[in-house]
């Protein structure tokens, strides 16, 4: 009962983007995501929940990335949630600053 | 949930499983015996200590006048640390802050201790069976490059996690409906499958735990921190340790010798008086014997008074007075919270021996649904349109998954058996020795059960012979040591037993199951739809209509 081919990726390139999406991307995102919201909750807790929590998203993230039937828009995706974050994490940086 | 995804999330489990399959099994299995390393570092040295040994029993006052003596402890650190429920404990000394001081004492020491004897053993000469196995589970013997092995075995429970939450996507249609079926007498498949499913779900919650505080512990600061660090910090390390209570406490060296340095014993039963179900972990020194020294002691609840509660004080010596207090039952943050809890529950060490049972229980339990996964994506392959070199592979590949995997339960108890018949001394060969033996004879066991090419075999020889060495374990300990199972009992030498009891159940089990394995009959496909008389078709025999046979040649 192998998963049913015609559903599945079969382009080298595809799967490529698919791959490095969920594991580099879903990390991007993960971590800031995390970051931007320790610049406006008190960092210390959201760092500790990112030693394990983030482990959660990241898998799921990775996930969702197969989910995509055009794995360069599952980069686009992430890209644009990480420069979101980034965003707020500059911001942060202005008003918030930890060190 | 669309057929589409169904397939894409089914295809994604099976890849990420079978990949890190061999690993992940590894780990469980060494990770399993792990829950007993106290147990089995006390049973190697013939060390028993009594269940309520803790660090504040000791006599630190006679310890430190031994180190003195020894090490010159004038304005030095020095820690004692018992982070196992081990006899010996970890003594660390900082180097002098006296730059006058002799070349020795300006250099800074770690070691291990016991107490009893006041002996005290490197890194190499403490090596032992329970640490080797400890290690074995994050791969620190792989660190071949900075710490590759941890990065590795980190990355293998994230995958674990990966597999987890897929795998209960996959499953969840018929959660429920599957996990009342079973159906040993039909295909292979089914067995697999059934086996692989039911098990999965009862061992869910515990392989979830597992997978997220694994990676947590091993990778969760180096794989996480280095943005944190570069984009929050702007590279201040020192200012996140500080955050984090990384950094240990700094006190002025005042230069001024004490007159007589204060009894440690006294400070330390203060200390424990003053919270009834206070356990004392760890003990520390700072600038022994200057008028600014100061003693901080720390420790954690009793876990039935209070599950995650990390309590601290530091007194000044001289005057006795409290210089910082952390109340373990009021002041428990959120940050050493979730510490604890995921330590305590990757440890399994908050209910003594019958958790740390069901925790190997089950630990052996995500090995089997591992294997059984291996074996459905083998049996799920072994099909007539798969083609022929494929399926070679494919078995190929099974026989040395199984090979490794299962080899590792007689490897294990052959190292068992070595430690206690030829390691009587603590040197520093110990560590070659105990690393020799176990990985040339988990190597030479997995090549030969490779080579056999018959996972049935593999299967019943590895219990079969795991199961008579382990047997061997308990009675070995007894003809070297004279600590038989019904003198270490009586005793209280509860760990010494374990270890020994624990060998018997495990080999007794491993025996039935190896002797009840049956040859599985070639063909477990139902045979009667096929068709006899394969060479015919339509009536006309196939050899004849294929290129090469004689009617073309004419």
């Amino acid at each position: 009962m192998p998963a049913n081919k015609k559903h599945l990726t079969t382009s080298k390139r595809q799967r490529f983007a698919k791959i490095t999406a969920g594991f580099l991307g879903g990390y991007a995102v993960t971590v800031s995501l995390f970051m931007a919201i320790g610049f406006w909750v008190d960092h210390i807790n959201v760092l500790m929940t990112l030693r394990f929590g983030g482990f959660m998203l990241w898998a799921t993230l990775f996930l969702v990335a197969f989910l995509f039937r055009d794995g360069w828009k599952a980069w686009g995706v992430y890209l644009l949630c990480t420069l979101v974050f980034s965003g707020l994490i500059y911001i942060g940086k202005i008003y918030n600053p930890i060190v | 949930m669309s057929n589409r995804i169904y397939n894409v999330l089914f295809h994604t489990h099976t890849v990420s499983g079978i990949v890190i399959s061999v690993a992940l099994f590894v780990i469980f299995f060494a990770g399993s015996f792990s829950f007993f390393r106290d147990e089995i570092v006390g049973w190697e040295r013939n060390e028993p200590i009594v269940e309520t040994a803790t660090l504040s029993d000791l006599d630190f006052d006679v310890l430190l006048d031994t180190l003195n003596q020894r090490h010159e402890l004038q304005a030095r650190d020095v820690a004692f640390t018992k982070y196992f429920d081990e006899r010996r404990i970890n003594v660390s000394l900082s180097a002098s802050k006296d730059t006058t001081a002799n070349e020795a004492a300006r250099g800074r020491a770690f070691f291990y201790m016991d107490p009893e004897t006041s002996d005290t053993y490197t890194y190499q000469s403490n090596y032992s069976i329970g640490e080797f196995l400890y290690r074995l589970h994050f791969f620190a013997q792989l660190n071949l490059w900075g710490t590759s092995g941890y990065l590795l075995a980190g990355l293998i429970a994230f995958f674990f996690l990966f597999a987890i939450i897929t795998g209960v996507l996959v499953h969840w249609k018929k959660i429920v409906s599957n996990f009342y079926l079973f159906r040993p007498k039909a295909s292979l498949k089914n067995l697999w499958t059934d086996a692989h499913t039911a098990l999965g779900i009862i061992g869910l919650p515990y392989q979830f735990v597992y997978a997220v505080t694994g990676t947590c512990l091993i990778i969760g600061t180096s794989v996480m921190s280095p943005a944190v660090v570069t984009f929050m910090y702007d590279g201040d390390t020192n200012q996140l340790y500080e955050d984090f209570g990384f950094n240990p406490p700094h006190f002025a060296w005042a230069n001024d010798p004490l007159t007589e340095v204060p009894s440690i014993n006294a400070l330390v039963e203060r200390a424990e008086a003053k919270w009834e179900g206070f356990e004392i972990r760890n003990v520390e020194i700072f600038d022994y014997g200057d008028q600014n020294m100061h003693v901080g002691i720390e420790g954690r609840t009793h876990y039935d008074a209070k599950f995650a509660g990390r309590g601290e004080i530091v007194y000044h010596a001289a005057t006795g007075e409290e210089v910082k207090v952390v109340n373990p039952f009021t002041a428990t943050s959120y940050q050493n919270a979730v510490t604890a809890i995921i330590t305590q529950l990757h440890f399994g060490d908050f209910g003594g021996m019958p958790l740390k049972a069901v925790y190997f229980i089950l630990g052996i339990i995500s090995c089997f649904v591992i294997l059984s996964g291996v074996m459905i994506w083998l049996v799920a392959r072994d099909k007539k349109n798969i083609p022929e070199k494929q399926r070679r592979f494919n078995a190929w590949v099974v026989w040395i998954y199984l090979g490794v995997c299962l080899s590792m339960f007689p490897a294990t108890a052959i190292t068992f058996l070595a430690v206690k018949f030829f390691l009587t001394t603590f040197d520093a060969s110990r560590m070659t020795f105990i690393y020799q033996v176990f990985f040339y004879s988990w190597l030479v066991l997995s090549v030969f059960f490779t080579v056999k090419r018959d996972n049935y075999f593999t299967n019943k020889f590895t219990l079969l012979g795991g199961g008579i060495l382990g047997m061997m374990v308990p009675v070995a300990n007894g003809l070297v040591t004279g600590n038989w199972p019904w003198v270490t009992l009586p005793a209280g030498h509860i760990q010494i037993f374990a270890v020994d009891v624990f060998w018997i159940c495990i080999s007794i089990v491993a025996l039935i199951i190896g002797w009840s394995l049956k040859k599985p009959t070639k063909q477990n496909k139902p045979t009667s739809r096929q068709k006899t008389n394969n060479h015919l078709s339509r009536g006309v025999d196939v050899t004849l209509s294929k290129e090469g046979s004689l009617q073309y040649l004419n």
